[in-house]
């Protein structure tokens, strides 16, 4: 019967019987599996994949017992079953962070990685295979699936959207309309992660005191959120906010720092070379609330506006093209955050005028965390509480 | 009056009369359209023509809209032409390829089949093309048939036609495609074509993925069928007109009294001659739409010979081929 319905899927992880299994979350054994994960990836054959370092450094023990200690529920809770997870189709690490997710919180999973053939998913599937072999892991085994099949393929993705108890959906607006068109039981839940929108917040004022080796980090962790990325994780900032004085040579000293370091750290592809100057000229013509614009070299495009409002969700750049604007007051931003902003990165502004301001009526935004941050994966995700949404609670009286 | 002269009367012709265009010129060429050299004309990227509908013409006077054929992407660039821009199109690509067939028009074979030209609504690049090359062939004849080779109708044709000069139309991959890998010679009545002169163009990405060169296919083609004459043609829908040939003698494409060439690099920066770079071409025949100044995704380089054994003193380039795609990380769905 699974033959039929599991026709044109390849397994990298697991096989046919998919189980659905609900257990302790936090339990040694996985707690276990991730650290000997971790320890795999440290392996010197690895090095070449920063992202499998990330990886590695996320699950080594020290986090592991970290995020153990974190879920301190006050009553009974354990997986809620059988994960389908839809992985998204360019980052190729994402798909493991989901899997440990679901693994962390006490479930079985089936993870669906992209078509393309990234060396990561591969790398991971052989020591996830590896370890699975072991012994002490034996039980694990029915935990894990890793899965490939076409997007066209709508009999494994109606079956595995039925069966499961959870659906996960990362990749965008457009994924999660397609995938919705494949209905879920009855009893199971959905997580997805739509298109998002991030802002960065810098008090000129503040950058301006810094010195050189201070402003060189920042520049730095501008870049992890950024580039790194290609701008293009849901976490990127696209609209820079400076507040305070000395906006004029703060801004010159930011981006010109920046572009010192993208001469060293950052190839800019031809096409998206091209790209951007498309844009420019697009955004030029289409735009009524330009200030002025300025270009570095090829890798910074960057346009001032002389406005935002409720459109400016949809201002949006990638491979190094932003937009800036004077935030007079913080207290203007309430107007034009809706539900699409995600993250908002900030540099010189206190801890406390910014949860004040979270507190109060903004429509949106779910993380607020310093330049470098942007793209730290946790169990708190966009405006998910993960631990809590992926078990379920059990009430003895 | 020289080319930058004619140019720079082109630039304000279309600043006054495409609001679009104003805008450019004003925001980010500072309200400078004209240039004191070649490098300073201000340009235009070439896929805008897919998003914006740019004209320097009252809607009522558009006599004819060219569609770019899509090939990777489904946007098409929308090329706005009336009357006069269409005639003079039509008036220097005569000019063009008489210099390199003379002045006589050829019994022609196009390399497709003649639904390709009947079927069509939309007039895109390709149709363009061959309703453009036709006006050189009397009479015409297709290759194809039903994606086939039509042998019955092509050796009709050259036992007819072949002892005397003929032309042969294509586009570069189709002109690969029945030459070199369907025709097979046996069935052909006459196996020798000398006096075939074969024009073909559009781009080398199809081949270029099977790994074969300009010059392999020269090769393969002279070998199997004595070409003498090959002609590659290099232009841009979004300057059709303005287009550029292939010398038999040096190897080069080289610019006319209508066009001219820069190479610039990614910072937009106008690069040495021999130096690769983006291809910009600026033609003086877009006078209905602002055309005629383009930065094209092309690689390309302007030879930094002095004197070429062609004799042409014009300037002279070689074009590598479209910039290919990017990867783009990051998280969002593809």
């Amino acid at each position: 019967m699974y033959e039929k319905k599991l026709k044109g899927v390849k397994f990298l992880v697991g096989n046919r019987n998919i189980a659905s299994v609900s257990t302790d979350p936090y339990n040694r054994i996985i707690c276990k599996f991730l650290v000997q994960i971790s320890l795999e990836l440290k392996k010197k054959k690895y090095n070449q994949y920063p992202d499998l370092l990330s990886l590695s450094f996320w699950c080594r023990k020290k986090n592991i017992e970290r995020l153990k200690k974190n879920f301190a529920p006050n009553d009974i809770r354990k997986g809620r079953g059988l994960i389908f997870h839809v992985a998204p189709s360019n980052v190729p690490t994402n798909f493991i962070y989901s899997l440990i997710f679901g693994l962390l919180t006490g479930n079985s999973n089936i993870v669906k990685v992209p078509s393309k053939k990234f060396n990561q998913i591969t790398i991971i599937c052989e020591i996830l295979n590896k370890l699975l072999k072991k012994k002490i892991f034996y039980n694990l085994k029915k935990l894990v699936s890793i899965v490939r099949f076409d997007k066209e393929n709508y009999d494994a993705m109606a079956y595995l959207s039925n069966l499961c108890d959870v659906r996960i959906i990362w990749g965008g607006d457009n994924s999660i309309n397609e995938i919705r068109k494949f209905p879920l039981n009855e009893r199971s839940l959905e997580l997805t992660f739509a298109d998002r929108y991030s802002i960065c917040l810098i008090n000129s004022f503040e950058l301006k005191k810094i010195n050189q080796l201070e402003l060189k980090t920042l520049v730095k962790n501008f870049y992890n959120d950024t580039y790194l990325f290609d701008q293009n994780a849901c976490s990127s900032p696209h609209l820079l906010l400076w507040t305070g004085k000395f906006i004029k040579t703060s801004r010159k000293r930011f981006w010109l720092e920046l572009n010192e370091l993208l001469k060293k750290k950052y190839l800019l592809p031809d096409k998206a070379a091209f790209e951007k100057i498309n844009k420019l000229f697009l955004d030029i013509l289409n735009l009524k609330n330009i200030k002025f614009y300025e270009k570095y070299d090829s890798k910074i495009c960057t346009i001032f506006l002389s406005k935002l409002d409720s459109k400016t969700d949809r201002l949006r750049g990638k491979w190094g093209y932003f937009y800036e604007y004077e935030l007079k007051k913080l207290e203007y931003l309430k107007k034009i955050i809706n539900k699409k902003y995600q993250t908002l990165t900030y540099f010189g502004i206190k801890k406390n005028i910014l949860n004040s301001f979270v507190l109060s009526n903004v429509k949106g935004i779910d993380r607020v965390v310093p330049i470098g941050q942007a793209s730290d994966i946790n169990l708190k995700w966009d405006g998910f509480d993960i631990n809590y949404f992926l078990t379920r609670v059990i009430d003895v009286k | 009056m020289n080319f930058l002269t004619k140019i720079n009367k082109l630039s304000k012709h279309h600043y006054n009369n495409s609001l679009e265009y104003k805008k450019i010129i004003n925001d980010i060429y500072c309200k400078n359209f004209f240039a004191n050299s070649l490098e300073r004309v201000p340009f235009l990227p070439v896929n805008i023509f897919k998003e914006i509908d740019l004209k320097s013409i009252d809607n009522n006077d558009v006599f004819k809209i060219l569609n770019s054929s899509g090939t990777t992407s489904t946007k098409q660039s929308r090329i706005f032409l009336d009357r006069e821009n269409a005639k003079m199109q039509s008036k220097v690509l005569v000019r063009l390829v008489s210099n390199i067939i003379g002045n006589k028009r050829l019994p022609m074979i196009i390399i497709d089949e003649r639904k390709t030209i009947q079927n069509s609504f939309n007039f895109n690049a390709k149709i363009a093309a061959y309703l453009g090359f036709s006006i050189f062939g009397s009479p015409i004849t297709f290759l194809n048939k039903e994606n086939e080779v039509d042998y019955e109708n092509l050796n009709k044709f050259l036992i007819k036609f072949a002892e005397k000069p003929f032309l042969i139309f294509g586009f570069t991959f189709n002109a690969y495609l029945n030459f070199i890998k369907k025709i097979d010679i046996k069935k052909l009545k006459i196996k020798n074509f000398e006096n075939g002169i074969l024009i073909h163009g559009g781009g080398w990405k199809k081949l270029e993925n099977k790994k074969i060169s300009n010059k392999k296919f020269r090769e393969l083609l002279k070998k199997k069928f004595n070409f003498k004459l090959i002609y590659n043609y290099y232009g841009l829908i979004e300057q059709t007109g303005s287009i550029f040939f292939e010398s038999q003698k040096c190897g080069f494409f080289t610019t006319t009294e209508y066009s001219e060439i820069l190479i610039r690099d990614k910072n937009l920066k106008v690069v040495p001659n021999g130096q690769k770079g983006f291809i910009q071409l600026l033609s003086l025949l877009p006078t209905s739409y602002p055309g005629h100044s383009i930065l094209t995704e092309d690689y390309g380089e302007i030879s930094n010979l002095k004197n070429c054994n062609c004799g042409s003193k014009k300037k002279h380039f070689k074009v590598y081929g479209r910039i290919p795609e990017a990867e783009l990380r990051g998280c969002s769905d593809v």
